[in-house]
């Protein structure tokens, strides 16, 4: 299991951010796992002198998740790339990709969420 | 003053990796940078979910060619400690000399690569002749020049006999000579000290703030080397400190990435004094359930892993965050404010991956 | 500023640093991992493990028709089927593929054994002491 893990819900997480914003945290990066029965988990993981610090978020497809980029500028890209591989609804991004900072027009639409749309042919 | 948006890239001669900067200029000066990143997008992350275990290591060694060792490395250390297996001691050390020959030939690579962004051909092929010397210590002793897949979850595949291990010290002992003749021209040369001096001011608090890690965030003032904090492979029984300048422009971090060669050639000496003797793998049986995060160093930064397993032979998640991804948001805010030519210059120097950003 | 003359004089007075390929070929060191030369079609027992450990799924292994083909320009020489093989019949060869017009698939068949020559005595047998 991760240490220092600790869950909290959508309306807690500017609050959340603010104050690891002011004991001095570095963000490092958010990761996205889908648990194929609807639900996502949006884990954040922050560094303070090697020591990680996590906060996981359970959302679904709808839950609109306000960005934390306008706190941490850094976080623009991942959770663009989160946006548009996942379909998870992040809203107020400093600058928006619109989906299509990794997929081109004719590519399949989120294409790591469950039920996938992608096949791995074996042939 | 009106101004224009030029596209800089995705085909450039200065670029390794396709990368496309669109820049706003006002009057030769850059306003604002915005990057647009794609064309290199292979879906790595969604292959691992359906190979098993072991195949996955060839998977995650393709991510990058240049740092392909590292990627490997983080991947099995990940899953030996979701599987509580103790790697031999000598598979650590063994570890620890392909991972510095690693960094010297990125290091070189890039240097090479820095002198052709400002148009010194004839130092950007001495770079790469130094090179070829490491390409070809890794073809002989992991059997390929540039992907050398000799990590497998429990130690390494193969192993280095003292005599090799010797031969290896002396190749390096002769590179470091080679190094000294021109390093003296990136450090002292009157032209190259006009290009490179003044130009990307990064302080240390913005370095911080925007996360900027590797031989960006130390040519600022930032003390953070995961080989020191976290103490991976062999790394505690060796003698190590993070390498930190403060002005933080690219002469900086030119200055750091050569001190880190320097570096790199003490790390192996220190290796062939207390490598002990012993077996090289240990069997590993069943499956890993959990999830883990590991970190090393790579020669660009710090690269993370976040792995989760569920108890069969795939693995559920595979997340991998590399250093170039955490760089550009510092590119972006070195940018405005420099001339259209110090553009190559600035995009060279947190030293782009873009096949490891894009996965 | 002539921080690179004597770099300089020395590259004027030394050969090349290239090899004049393809006069000069090459030699690739010892233990290189080149392309994956086949098996010997004796030994194989058509276990099938070296299908299963491939990372790319270039290698196909039919017991019925005793046959293993090998898909060529799929295989990332990584060297684990030589390595996990029961028998050992598989060799790594150090020099890498020469190119070729058309793409191939490389398959090796066992021939069914020859039938020995069997010697059938017509004799009656002549019991000892008689």
């Amino acid at each position: 299991m991760l240490e220092n893990i600790s869950d909290i819900n959508t309306d807690q997480l500017l609050s959340v951010t603010q104050q690891v914003d002011l004991e001095g945290y570095r963000f490092v990066t958010a990761s996205c796992v889908d648990n194929n029965n609807g639900t996502l988990d949006l884990i954040y993981h922050y560094d303070l002198d090697g020591i990680l610090k996590q906060f996981r978020l359970q959302v679904t497809h709808e839950t609109v998740v306000p960005s934390i980029s306008r706190i941490f500028y850094a976080a623009l890209l991942v959770e663009n790339e989160i946006k548009e591989l996942f379909n998870v609804n992040i809203t107020g991004i400093v600058i928006d990709y619109g989906g299509h900072l990794l997929l081109s027009k004719g590519a399949p639409e989120s294409p790591m969420a469950y039920p996938n749309q992608i096949t791995i042919e074996r042939r | 003053m009106p101004k224009s948006v030029i596209p800089f890239g995705p085909q450039h001669p200065v670029l390794p990796e396709p990368l496309q900067l669109k820049l706003v200029l006002q009057d030769e000066k850059v306003v604002e940078a915005i990057p647009a990143i794609g064309y290199v997008h292979r879906g790595l992350e969604k292959l691992t979910e359906t190979k098993d275990i072991q195949q996955n290591i060839f998977v995650v060694e393709r991510i990058c060619g240049i740092c392909s060792f590292m990627h490997a490395l983080a991947y099995c250390q990940g899953i030996e400690e979701l599987m509580n297996v103790q790697v031999p001691d000598r598979a650590r050390y063994l570890r620890v000399v392909w991972g510095e020959l690693h960094r010297t030939h990125s290091h070189l690579l890039w240097l090479g690569l820095l002198a052709d962004s400002f148009g010194f051909e004839s130092l950007f092929m001495q770079a790469w002749r130094c090179r070829e010397r490491v390409m070809d210590l890794m073809e002989m002793t992991a059997g390929s020049r540039v992907i050398i897949s000799t990590n497998t979850i429990g130690g390494t595949r193969r192993d280095i006999d003292r005599e090799t291990l010797g031969h290896i010290i002396s190749e390096v002992d002769i590179i470091q000579a080679e190094l000294k003749e021109f390093e003296q021209v990136f450090m002292y040369d009157y032209t190259v000290q006009h290009r490179l001096r003044g130009v990307g001011v990064l302080t240390k608090e913005d370095a911080y703030k925007l996360g900027a890690v590797g031989p960006v965030g130390r040519a600022s003032g930032l003390a953070q080397d995961m080989r020191s904090s976290l103490r991976y492979a062999a790394y505690n029984e060796l003698d190590i400190e993070p390498i930190v300048e403060t002005e933080g422009d690219s002469y900086a971090r030119t200055m750091v990435r050569i001190r880190e060669l320097h570096q790199s050639a003490d790390l192996l000496h220190q290796v062939y004094d207390k490598i002990p003797d012993g077996e090289i793998a240990v069997p590993v049986k069943g499956f890993p359930t959990g999830e883990v995060i590991s970190r090393v160093e790579q020669p660009r930064g710090e690269v993370l892993y976040y792995l989760k397993a569920n108890g069969t032979k795939n693995l559920e998640r595979v997340r991998v965050r590399t250093p170039t991804f955490a760089n550009i948001p510092p590119l972006m805010h070195m940018l405005p404010g420099s001339l259209l030519s110090d553009v190559p210059v600035l995009i060279l120097c947190i030293d782009p991956c873009i096949s490891c950003t894009e996965r | 500023m002539f921080d690179m003359l004597g770099t300089i004089f020395k590259n004027l007075f030394t050969g090349p640093a290239t090899r004049m390929y393809p006069t000069t070929p090459r030699i690739p060191m010892a233990g290189a991992r080149g392309q994956l030369a086949g098996i010997d079609a004796e030994l194989c027992i058509y276990c099938g493990l070296c299908e299963r450990k491939c990372p790319s799924n270039c290698i196909k292994v039919d017991k019925a028709t005793k046959t293993w083909t090998l898909d060529p320009y799929k295989c990332v020489i990584c060297n684990v089927c030589v390595e996990v093989c029961p028998k050992k019949c598989m060799t790594m060869d150090e020099q890498y593929r020469a190119p070729v017009y058309k793409k191939e698939n490389q398959v090796q068949q066992q021939l069914p054994k020859p039938a020995e020559d069997v010697v059938i005595c017509n004799t009656p047998r002549i019991a000892d002491g008689e």
